[in-house]
């Protein structure tokens, strides 16, 4: 085995030093009924070679595109090649979480500029050091804003919030018989002002609505935030493409109290859901209620300025049960990954990329909506994703979008039945002006009728 | 391994016009500003604007400051720091897997799904619990989705209990994790050979009773929903009496969850399965080698037993294997099945960290059967080697036969003014990685040390050679250890003012008037 240091004459001294027989010895404490008696019924060691060939093969067996025109929560862009190079570092990617500072320099040095530039994407003043995903991050800020508000126990959900986001939340609401989660309806394609309106009360700690939401609509967040605010709870933003920052003005300078979601898209290819980069950051009199890791200024002895974890009382490992929450291990390499890719492109380099992602999305819809079988149904300001309703059959639009190694939009019908027969279509800076073209000229053929 | 020169906060570096990256040419027509005025991007305050070569020098200078698995051994206690084989980096990092999206048909996927039931065959055989999920993305989020299970599985029984037992010497995770899912939690305390305690406990000190095992079984009965076990213990022992709790457990209709973290002491020797466990998570970033990435991605998958598989969290792989001709070799193929009306639902918004798996499924081909189990024996080898070069220095406050770690008081130094912190200090001037510090907090300034397998005689022998010099340090010259680490990049840092005041990130400095 290549891994382990086994040698005959090493494994001999070892065991002597220890003054065993065998290792098998040394199984002692565990007793002789609880043993495993067996080898495990597996398949033996095998070279690096067999392994390398038959992962490749297993990857192999996924279908490969030209062109994805599916993002619905993981968006395929470019990543430039010094990200790969840097966090192949194993100084970086072999480290463990930094308990001790002083050996541990790097990551936090590099979690504070983290830190920093989610503050800045999102205009808030506070973060962490990043938590799962995107569903994982409304999970924990609704339960933060639960703890900030105090007294409160309901939460409302807008419907234009991902589905699956809505799912991780109902699912770790469903413990906590004392709050409530409540879904607000939506009105052409944005969250209904009428019904959060009926909704608010006074014991709403929260409001979560999708920035842009997930059928690529761009709320008003300042317009939302004056009823939230009147009726004393916070206003949540959840961004699922962090693209959208070079774009839309940040959530904190539009009244969000909270700003969490998926940034993936900054340095991260799709890789089926995961690794992912959940973040939520909030206002600094908030800071005490933060999950998980928190990076923060310090001294030594010396007088030297250097970076430790901090706020610790918050965690787990001091306050058990009485947590702000159980998240430790976080997506650490995957914040570094977001960092390369943030210093990378700078303010130029991230407004003029969500220009790009627009303006292709606008061509593409444009040009989709000179079939006769695609229709507008959700009229509102979009960045790189809309809807569109589509009167053929979605299957046979995907059959034939798969034989040309095209992946379609989304069937929307999927999770929003009012919208059955609706597409959620996706574009980026990688899609370029011929592939747009052969989605439509493929379209073009495909029959109309059911 | 230090570089000794500081290196800025990159915003100082920023200079206006700098780009580190080239935008491709627009080949469609610019796009129309549709966004009502309040909603476009203003400024920026931090992002700063840099060179490639700046980006990549920046990255550079600071992972220097950074100790890694592959700068030597890494010996944090319950962390696994092993070996991270190159082969799971490259595998992970195939184009075939990458590009996947997580909303393509499955027929598309078929590569990935095949992956997904293939480890968790793997896991299955390796724990001896026929259910399993690869969705949590930590070991956290595995204990949370293992409480949900329990918490699922008295539901569907009409039950409501409120409390979770979980022993003194558990990871801080287990409380809060138990609280997050609704539940009390009740501490288990231990017993001077550092296991669970079925007797009442008389603290020596205070004179105050814990209740031990027994009692709260009787008292508390049907309100107990389950115990969350860490075995082999944070102590490096094996909780010998495990079947026995289970079994005392079960008899009032309570289950057990184990916490997987040093999992890296029996595989291939001994299955939760076979003690009476009922759910558990692994944590594949400590056992099967997955890097972690200075605080993660990790993946926590969780395994269950038979009665709670239907709970398992949306969607479960399925395989479907054709029935075919004598002769005909018969092709499966794989699908999520997301029709499970029972299950506690998502745990996160897709499959998990999909990439993560990939590196994990590499590293249980590689070993194997055979090499699985030789990892774990040659682990437990040299946490022991380790006990027996130090024990003469370093005091073992527990006696227990050791698995793959071992813990060490600092009572013998503390009497000379050298406290663990101090000697976790010194270590990093000799060029290593502290081991996990005060921590269980049943043992008083604990050193936990788990070397892993990775390490061999040489290794080994330096590193305690190494905790041996600074034994002799304390002997003689116990107040110079104080001013440690005094070779590190950075001497001690105020911890206390950086909670107190806390700044949390970098703000440009304000421009003072003339």
């Amino acid at each position: 085995m290549r891994y382990l240091p086994s040698s005959p004459v090493e494994d001999r001294a070892l065991l002597d030093a220890i003054g065993v027989m065998d290792a098998e010895t040394l199984l002692s404490g565990i007793p002789e009924p609880l043993r495993l008696r067996r080898e495990l019924e597996l398949p033996t060691q095998s070279s690096e070679q067999e392994v390398a060939g038959q992962m490749l093969a297993m990857a192999n067996r996924n279908t490969r595109f030209c062109a994805q025109f599916l993002g619905a929560g993981a968006y395929d862009h470019f990543v430039p090649s010094a990200i790969d190079a840097l966090i192949s570092r194993q100084e970086w990617f072999t480290a463990y979480t930094p308990y001790q500072p002083e050996i541990s320099q790097g990551t936090l040095q590099h979690l504070f500029e983290y830190q920093t530039l989610i503050c800045d994407l999102t205009g808030l003043e506070v973060t962490n050091a990043s938590l799962y995903d995107g569903g994982t991050s409304c999970v924990e800020a609704a339960l933060m804003a639960v703890r900030v508000a105090k007294k409160r126990h309901t939460v409302l959900v807008s419907r234009g919030l991902h589905p699956l986001y809505r799912e991780v939340l109902q699912t770790n609401f469903a413990p906590h018989a004392e709050l409530n989660l409540v879904e607000v309806d939506l009105k052409e394609g944005i969250t209904d002002l009428a019904d959060l309106q009926a909704k608010l009360s006074g014991d709403v700690a929260a409001v979560l609505v999708g920035y842009p939401n997930f059928l690529g609509a761009v709320e008003d967040l300042a317009a939302l935030a004056g009823p939230i605010h009147a009726a004393g709870a916070l206003l949540v933003s959840v961004t699922q493409e962090a693209f959208a920052f070079g774009w839309l003005e940040a959530p904190g300078k539009l009244g969000a109290d909270m700003a969490c979601g998926e940034a993936m898209s900054l340095g991260n290819k799709p890789t089926f859901g995961g690794p992912f980069l959940g973040f939520l950051a909030g206002k600094d009199a908030h800071k005490r209620e933060l999950p998980g890791r928190v990076v923060g200024q310090a001294k030594d002895l010396q007088d030297r300025t250097g970076y430790v974890l901090t706020l610790t009382a918050r965690e787990q490992h001091i306050r058990r049960d009485k947590a702000t929450s159980n998240i430790c291990s976080n997506q650490g390499l995957v914040t570094l990954r977001a960092n390369i890719f943030m210093q990378l492109a700078g303010p130029e380099g991230l407004k003029g990329l969500a220009e790009q992602n627009a303006a292709k999305a606008q061509y593409l819809r444009q040009r989709l909506l000179e079939l006769p079988d695609m229709e507008v149904v959700v009229d509102q300001p979009f960045f790189n994703e809309f809807v569109l309703r589509y009167r053929g059959d979605y299957a046979a639009l995907e059959a034939a979008c798969l034989k040309e190694s095209l992946l379609p939009g989304l069937d929307l019908g999927r999770y929003y039945p009012e919208y059955q027969g609706c597409i959620l279509w996706c574009a980026t800076e990688l899609h370029t002006r011929s592939m747009i073209e052969s989605l439509v000229e493929l379209l073009a053929r495909v029959p109309t009728t059911v | 391994m230090f570089l000794r020169q500081r290196e800025p906060l990159i915003f100082e570096r920023s200079v206006p016009g700098k780009r580190g990256m080239d935008l491709p040419r627009l080949d469609v027509p610019e796009a129309q500003d549709t966004r009502p005025v309040h909603l476009r991007r203003g400024g920026f305050e931090a992002l700063p604007e840099l060179s490639e070569v700046d980006v990549i020098r920046h990255f550079t200078r600071l992972s220097k400051w950074n100790y890694g698995v592959d700068d030597g051994i890494y010996p944090l206690g319950s962390c696994t720091m092993k070996h991270n084989p190159r082969l799971n980096e490259r595998v992970a990092g195939l184009p075939g897997f990458t590009d996947t999206h997580p909303m393509a048909p499955d027929a598309l996927v078929q590569g990935n799904l095949e992956l997904v039931y293939t480890l968790q065959e793997w896991l299955k055989e390796i724990t001896g619990l026929p259910g399993v999920t690869l969705q949590p993305s930590a070991g956290a989020a595995g204990e949370l989705t293992g409480v949900m299970l329990i918490r699922a599985y008295h539901l569907s029984r009409g039950a409501k209990r409120r409390v979770i037992l979980i022993p003194d010497s558990g990871h801080g995770t287990n409380p809060a994790t138990a609280a997050m899912a609704g539940y009390e939690v009740v501490e288990l305390p231990s017993q001077p050979d550092g296991t669970i305690s079925f007797k009442d406990v008389t603290d020596p000190t205070s004179g105050k009773v814990r209740k031990g095992l027994l009692s709260l079984v009787t008292e508390l009965g049907p309100e107990i929903a389950g115990a969350m076990i860490t075995n082999p213990n944070t102590v490096g022992v094996f909780e010998y009496r495990f079947k026995e709790i289970s079994d005392l457990l079960h008899s009032i209709g309570a289950l057990v969850y184990m916490d997987g973290a040093n999992m890296n002491a029996l595989i291939g020797v001994a299955r939760p399965g076979d003690f009476g466990v009922d759910v558990m998570h692994l944590n594949l970033h400590k056992t099967f080698s997955t890097p972690h990435g200075g605080g993660g991605p990790g993946a926590g998958p969780v395994c269950c037993a038979e009665q709670l598989r239907p709970f398992l969290p949306v969607p479960v792989v399925v395989r479907e294997t054709p029935s075919v001709g004598a002769g005909e070799v018969p092709v499966s193929t794989y699908r999520w099945d997301w029709d499970r009306p029972e299950s506690i639902g998502k745990v996160h918004t897709f499959y998990g960290n999909f990439g993560i798996l990939v590196r994990a499924l590499t590293y249980c081909l590689s070993h194997g059967s055979d090499g699985l189990k030789a990892a774990t024996l040659r682990a437990i080898v040299n946490a022991n080697y380790i006990r027996v070069r130090l024990q003469g220095a370093y005091d073992l406050h527990i006696d227990s036969p050791s698995l793959h770690e071992v813990v060490f008081s600092d009572t013998r130094q503390a009497k000379r003014e050298v406290h663990t912190l101090d000697i976790a200090k010194r270590l990093i001037d000799h060029g290593y990685h502290p081991p996990t510090i005060y921590f269980p907090l049943i043992v008083p300034g604990a050193m936990m040390i788990e070397p892993t397998e990775s390490e061999d005689k040489f290794e080994l022998d330096a590193f305690c050679d190494t905790m041996l010099t600074i034994a002799r340090e304390a002997e003689e010259i116990p107040a110079a250890l104080h001013h440690a680490p005094i070779l590190a990049p950075l001497r001690r840092l105020d911890e206390t003012t950086a909670a107190r005041k806390p700044v949390l990130r970098w703000q440009k400095p304000a421009i003072l008037p003339a």
